[in-house]
């Protein structure tokens, strides 16, 4: 076989036609790093806001927090159920929840809807990622409010010591939400009753959610909330709940993967006629090789290695210049906000993980072996005497 | 083919031809020649262009195949092999030398010359001292580092002959190997082959245009439009190159 060292050094022999190649690599690997970074944060804040062993309570037939409403009545019985883990006082670990969906104003001048959930001192407990970064939490009946970090800076008055300004009142923020990129940083929370008062709801609460004490218990609470006939009430996963919500990403996640997959094409075919050329231009020394005895495979198998050489530097290029693109939009536009199926908007810091550069790598070395064998399979298949001559 | 006195021929050519189509018309670039090469022998084809000296060079190198006739080369009937085969006889018995060097631009003098030992079972290292023995015959045992780029046209042909001696083949092929030099380089050049043969004992079959190489040659043959010329007809051939170059060649003995 030819050595390793002759495809690299035929790379670097050429150094603008492997830019050229390796460029239109690149390109593909920033567009779709972006892409599935994209998805996968979207994927990430709305998934991974369901913890395992929580149930979401809601009036039966309600798809989200937003469009199911609770009794007081009920609370209080489900409250009493066996099986629910308990804090350290000993209090049931079950958390009533009011959630409406009020228009907030941007600082660019837009209306958005912004999810505020209104919660009692449980709701911590019952959503242990959920943590006060900045401030402290919200004092019940005080007009106070704490804010996610996404919805921090692109509201007007979302910030630490600002009026917030929605329903009939005016709210203080005195606290700032972190919940390792969770759609809870999307929300503004505020106390559950004042809510409730301020949103002139006849049901003081949306929904519950609720902790149970074991897997065991989980499962056992869920069929005892549905099977009750006194309130009509549905419990879910909440895994399940979120992994519902994120449903409207999937439209997205089908456009990128079209957009990844066209380019991709592209890219192969950009690739390929560089490679062509490539081959055009060494024809006598394919012809050469031949003639000393590499083999039909040995000469494919180096043209080969040079493409996904190719690919590779393409890539390294294109990753880095992901990294770089997603951080400087971090930075730019704090971050991408898309509504949810609830119509609120959630807010989600574009990150490229490894996962979705692994994405891109395998999109880049499709490209290579794809845009590659083409040329590779012509030059291995020229008969020595006619690569010779066309030489 | 041969008694017990005479050796086998290193070359045993019996009615091999050769025809192309090009454009429509189909040129019979070798008509059917029948000839023998015995071992340690310098011998040069020469011949107008078009005559057919390269397309028997390459067919006696593997590097081409017949229509019809029957080929044994290196005590196998090319015939019979198939491409992939031919390459691995061509590695084992054949060094080539062309007449544009065509070394690989990317390697060093002595990974030029270490290629063919690729297709060996050597270790890296008995690659790398073979190889530097063979540059060190052709006198370019300072150059091992250096790329064709920076060679001149004389030191890369040298390159492509240590190349070609490298895995001790059998026969050496060479294509106008001073077609593409000066006078003093090609002198050189004919020389060093003429020394291959002389020391090592190297069967060479040339081709060539320069009138140079009847001093350094053991036997000549002519061709003319694809045949191979016989008795008057190639003392004739013989005569007008030794006219053409003003009667300064031939008769003077092998350096």
């Amino acid at each position: 076989m030819l050595p390793l060292s002759y495809s690299l050094r035929n790379v670097a022999a050429r150094p603008a036609r492997s830019l050229m190649t390796a460029g239109v690599v690149a390109l593909v690997v920033v567009a779709s790093s972006l892409f599935l970074g994209l998805i996968s944060s979207v994927k990430r804040t709305l998934i991974d806001s369901g913890d395992p062993m929580n149930l979401v309570v809601m009036r039966k037939g309600s798809d989200n927090d937003g469009s199911s409403q609770l009794s007081l009545e009920a609370y209080q019985a489900i409250r009493y159920f066996d099986g629910i883990a308990r804090d350290e006082d000993d209090q049931p670990m079950v958390s009533p929840q009011l959630v409406v969906q009020p228009f907030f104003r941007t600082r660019e001048g837009g209306r958005e809807n912004v999810l505020v959930r209104g919660v009692d001192e449980m709701a911590f407990a019952v959503h242990p990622a959920v943590r006060i970064a900045e401030g402290r939490m919200l004092q019940p009946s005080s007009g106070e409010a704490v804010v996610g970090r996404g919805v921090l800076g692109r509201y007007a008055g979302a910030a630490l010591g600002s009026e917030l300004e929605f329903g009939r009142g005016r709210w203080q923020v005195v606290g700032i939400l972190e919940a390792d990129g969770a759609s809870f940083e999307s929300e503004v929370w505020v106390d559950v009753r004042e809510l409730a008062n301020d949103a002139k709801r006849p049901f003081p609460y949306s929904g519950i959610r609720l902790r149970a004490a074991s897997p065991a218990d989980l499962v056992a609470l869920r069929k005892r909330i549905n099977d009750d006939p006194r309130y009509a009430l549905e419990a879910e996963l909440e895994t399940e709940y979120y992994a519902k919500q994120s449903e409207s990403a999937n439209t997205l996640y089908i456009l990128v993967v079209g957009i990844a997959v066209l380019s991709g094409i592209g890219a192969g075919f950009g690739a390929a006629n560089t490679m062509y050329a490539a081959v055009q231009a060494r024809t006598a020394e394919i012809g050469t090789l031949r003639s000393l005895g590499f083999s039909r495979a040995s000469i494919l198998s180096a043209f080969q290695i040079e493409a996904m050489a190719l690919s590779a530097i393409g890539f390294a290029i294109g990753a880095a210049s992901a990294i770089a693109l997603s951080a400087l939009l971090r930075v730019l536009m704090g971050g991408v906000a898309f509504a949810a199926s609830t119509f609120t908007t959630n807010v989600v810091t574009l990150r490229v993980t490894p996962s979705d550069l692994i994405g891109a790598f395998v999109l880049a070395m499709v490209i290579g072996l794809a845009g590659g064998f083409g040329p590779a399979w012509r030059a291995a298949r020229m008969r020595p005497i006619e690569a010779l001559r066309k030489g | 083919m041969s008694t017990d006195d005479t050796p086998i021929p290193v070359v045993a050519i019996r009615g091999v031809a050769r025809h192309y189509v090009r454009a429509a018309d189909d040129v019979q670039a070798l008509r059917p020649i029948s000839l023998d090469i015995l071992p340690g022998r310098f011998v040069a084809f020469m011949g107008p262009s078009g005559s057919g000296k390269s397309t028997l060079l390459n067919i006696i190198s593997g590097i081409d195949r017949p229509d019809e006739g029957a080929l044994l080369v290196a005590g196998e009937m090319l015939n019979d092999l198939d491409e992939d085969e031919l390459a691995e006889w061509r590695a084992r018995h054949v060094g080539l030398v062309f007449q544009f060097f065509n070394l690989i631009p990317v390697l060093s003098a002595r990974d030029n010359v270490a290629l063919p030992l690729l297709l060996t079972k050597l270790d890296r290292a008995e690659r790398t001292r073979r190889a530097e023995t063979a540059l060190r015959v052709v006198g370019l045992d300072h150059r091992l580092d250096h790329y064709p780029g920076t060679l001149s046209g004389g030191e890369q042909q040298r390159v492509a002959i240590a190349r070609a001696i490298v895995t001790d083949p059998d026969l050496i092929v060479a294509d106008e190997p001073t077609g593409d030099l000066d006078a003093r380089n090609a002198e050189d050049i004919l020389s060093l082959l003429r020394q291959l043969k002389n020391d090592f004992g190297k069967t060479i079959v040339m081709v060539t245009h320069d009138p140079r190489a009847l001093r350094f040659v053991d036997d000549v043959y002519h061709l003319d439009k694809g045949i191979l010329l016989e008795g008057e007809d190639a003392e004739r051939a013989g005569a007008a190159i030794r006219m053409a170059a003003g009667g300064h060649v031939g008769g003077g003995g092998h350096p």
